[in-house]
């Protein structure tokens, strides 16, 4: 039992996890902006990222607690920490994480034109995506017991789970159609490594006071968790694990498609808007599937042991047996492999931008084209759809080029974690090389324990840049 | 030059920025000294019968024994983390003869570990006599409890008035478990 609540609350506190990249998000000089907008602008040529190291990306995170405020050394009973962390946090409370590691990505432009205003992406890239919400009702019945809680639900939806790790090779398109207006499009193939599902449990628990005895204990549960990609991972011991693995993330798992859509448009020569949705897509769970589920109604009021009321030649014993039966009925766990299909979290950003502060050039005073500008302001939204409700985030932020080679931007963002996340990222160029890093909660580093979520982006690039000065 | 002596300096700041963040004292030992203590409360055995139910094919029943086998309290679950149960008895009568319930408990070798009787005084006026028992499982009881695998149940009518099909009044018994529990267990 202690895992139950243990796992929940501690161990799952410490990772959690939202896609939001707002620094990443319209940085055009870093390439894999394109993935968080394929209709983005782009500034390079050509460009290809050093495998295993061109983006890794993580994000740590947690509504409610936080892990100092169950582990700090303060010399409060951990104990009663704990239970202000129960009481304190809601059902909507989560931990969730997402984790990327880009194995590797390229991109080059093409074109009939003089100018070259086609651009194509692809790349392979493996992602961890994890959510687990609070399961307050549970949590409070193993620290309580029924008890003080007669009449009180103990509802079985507040045990909602999604974990899954797939790999995703796309191929991306973008076109500058004018001065005005980019698009672009990106495929997506997904194969599903590992998946687990759990996120349409219903039903509930509840004592109440009954007519014939003291209570009535009313069972009534729809809990269903599905799996696929693991039964064959825990079922055999033999030491082709990772050789499986390897195997699903070159489509070897469930597969699945999907695509992405955006655009850019310069509404003047300051003002721009752009928009992108992502991962419109789903995967199809059909090999290695095993699924657990636990379902039905049972009323328990106790036991008539002497005057057992069905029927007169029923004995208590049988009578007893009956109830037990039915106990064992409504708790059996019923495995099937019955395939099913998930959605991916589909996530929407959008902003929109002002550019200020003309470059001045030393041999001339002539810089008109968009990249002429040094700074630029805006506001991002984000959205993501998550098993109970979608997620927001609102950034502000404020770009700079500093040099040639060497741009940063900063970042205040509004989300479910915090109202006062600040980020801030950069990109450097050393010849053709780029390195960019970018991370968030700098409020928070101060004690890295209290913070709500902290994400970290990196990656190494080989770029060749249209304007080369 | 100086360009490039701001650039690499700022970006070697940037870098330090990321790698020395500082943290607070935590202590995840803490965790060993996981204990939640959840108590939980069960109905348990009932029954509402008329006196009429005593007298069965012109006899008055003098008593009737039933019993049932429950593997509940030899669970591992339970006997790890039970520290106390209370069994709670309220009985109703409204009869005027005083009933008795004995419940003894038995492990699986037929042996019997605790016996104790919940009594229901008579009602002399045909209104509801009440009368509480709790049973309380600490220690040796506690122990024997845990390797009780039969409940067996004995209701007999004790001395006094005489039982007919038309007497009136009913016998009732309500009951239930409160089980302390103390999880602490290492993961």
């Amino acid at each position: 039992m202690r895992p139950l609540i243990l796992f929940f609350t501690v161990i799952s506190c410490c990772f959690s996890f939202s896609q939001n990249k707002q620094i990443l998000y319209g940085f055009s000089d870093i390439p894999q902006s394109l993935l968080l907008n394929p209709g983005g602008k782009v500034k390079n040529d050509w460009y290809f990222g050093i495998p295993l190291l061109s983006h890794i990306h993580a994000r740590v995170g947690i509504t409610g607690s936080t892990v100092y405020d169950i582990f700090a050394n303060d010399g409060i009973d951990f104990n009663t920490k704990l239970q202000n962390a129960v009481y304190s946090m809601k059902s909507k409370d989560f931990f969730s994480g997402n984790q990327q590691l880009e194995i590797f990505s390229g991109g080059f432009s093409f074109g009939s034109s003089y100018e070259k205003n086609e651009y194509l992406s692809f790349g392979l890239y493996q992602e961890l995506d994890f959510i687990a919400y609070f399961p307050k009702d549970l949590a409070v019945l193993a620290l309580e017991g029924n008890q003080n809680n007669i009449n009180r639900p103990f509802r079985a939806n507040h045990l909602s789970v999604a974990a899954e790790a797939i790999s995703v090779l796309h191929l991306g398109y973008n076109k500058k159609v004018n001065d005005h207006f980019t698009f672009g499009v990106r495929g997506k193939i997904y194969s599903s490594i590992v998946n687990v599902n759990s996120t349409k449990n219903q039903g509930r628990f509840i004592t109440v006071p009954g007519q014939n005895n003291f209570y009535d204990h009313i069972f009534n549960l729809d809990l269903e968790l599905k799996t696929s990609g693991l039964a064959s991972l825990t079922d055999d011991e033999s030491d082709s694990t990772v050789r499986d693995l390897t195997k699903r993330v070159l489509f070897g798992g469930n597969l699945g498609l999907g695509f992405d859509i955006g655009f850019t448009r310069q509404l003047n020569e300051q003002w721009s808007w752009d928009a992108s949705v992502l991962d419109i897509g789903f995967i199809s769970h059909t090999k290695d599937v095993e699924n657990y589920k636990i379902e039905g109604d049972l009323v328990y009021e106790g036991v008539n042991p002497i005057f057992p009321d069905s029927g007169n030649s029923q004995t208590a014993e049988a009578y007893w047996n009956e109830i037990e039966d039915n106990f064992e009925e409504i708790f059996k766990v019923d495995t099937t492999t019955a395939k099913y299909t998930t959605w991916r979290p589909i996530k929407l950003n959008t902003s929109l931008n002002y550019a200020f502060g003309e470059k001045q050039y030393e041999s001339c005073n002539c810089s008109s084209d968009e990249n002429g500008y040094l700074n630029s302001v805006g506001l991002q939204l984000f959205a993501m759809t998550r098993p109970k409700q979608p997620l927001f985030a609102v950034t502000a932020y404020y770009y700079r080029r500093l040099f040639n080679g060497l741009q940063v931007k900063a970042t205040y963002t509004i989300d479910s974690y915090s109202a006062n996340n600040i980020g801030l990222g950069m990109s450097a160029n050393f010849g053709a090389l780029n390195f960019y890093i970018m991370a968030d909660n700098f409020l928070e580093l101060k004690n890295i324990y209290s913070a709500q979520s902290v994400s970290l982006q990196l990656g190494f690039n080989y770029i060749f840049n249209k304007n080369e000065d | 030059m100086q360009k490039q002596i701001i650039k690499y300096s700022f970006f070697v700041i940037t870098i330090g920025l990321f790698l020395f963040s500082c943290t607070k004292e935590i202590d995840f030992k803490q965790a060993d000294d996981f204990k939640i203590s959840p108590v939980m409360e069960s109905s348990l055995i009932f029954f509402d019968e008329p006196a009429s139910r005593f007298f069965v094919n012109n006899t008055q029943t003098i008593s009737i024994v039933d019993s049932i086998e429950i593997a509940l309290f030899n669970n591992k679950f339970i006997v790890d983390n039970l520290i106390k149960a209370d069994f709670v008895f309220e009985a109703t009568n409204s009869i005027n003869k005083t009933f008795q319930v004995r419940v003894d408990l038995i492990n699986d070798t037929g042996q019997q570990l605790h016996t104790f009787t919940i009594l229901a005084l008579p009602s002399t006026d045909g209104s509801d006599v009440v009368s509480d028992h709790v049973e309380e499982f600490e220690g040796d009881t506690l122990v024997a409890l845990k390797s009780t695998t039969k409940l067996v149940f004995t209701l007999s009518l004790l001395a006094g008035g005489s039982i007919d099909p038309t007497t009136p009044g009913r016998i009732k018994l309500r009951s239930k478990a409160i089980f302390y529990l103390n999880i602490d267990e290492d993961i």
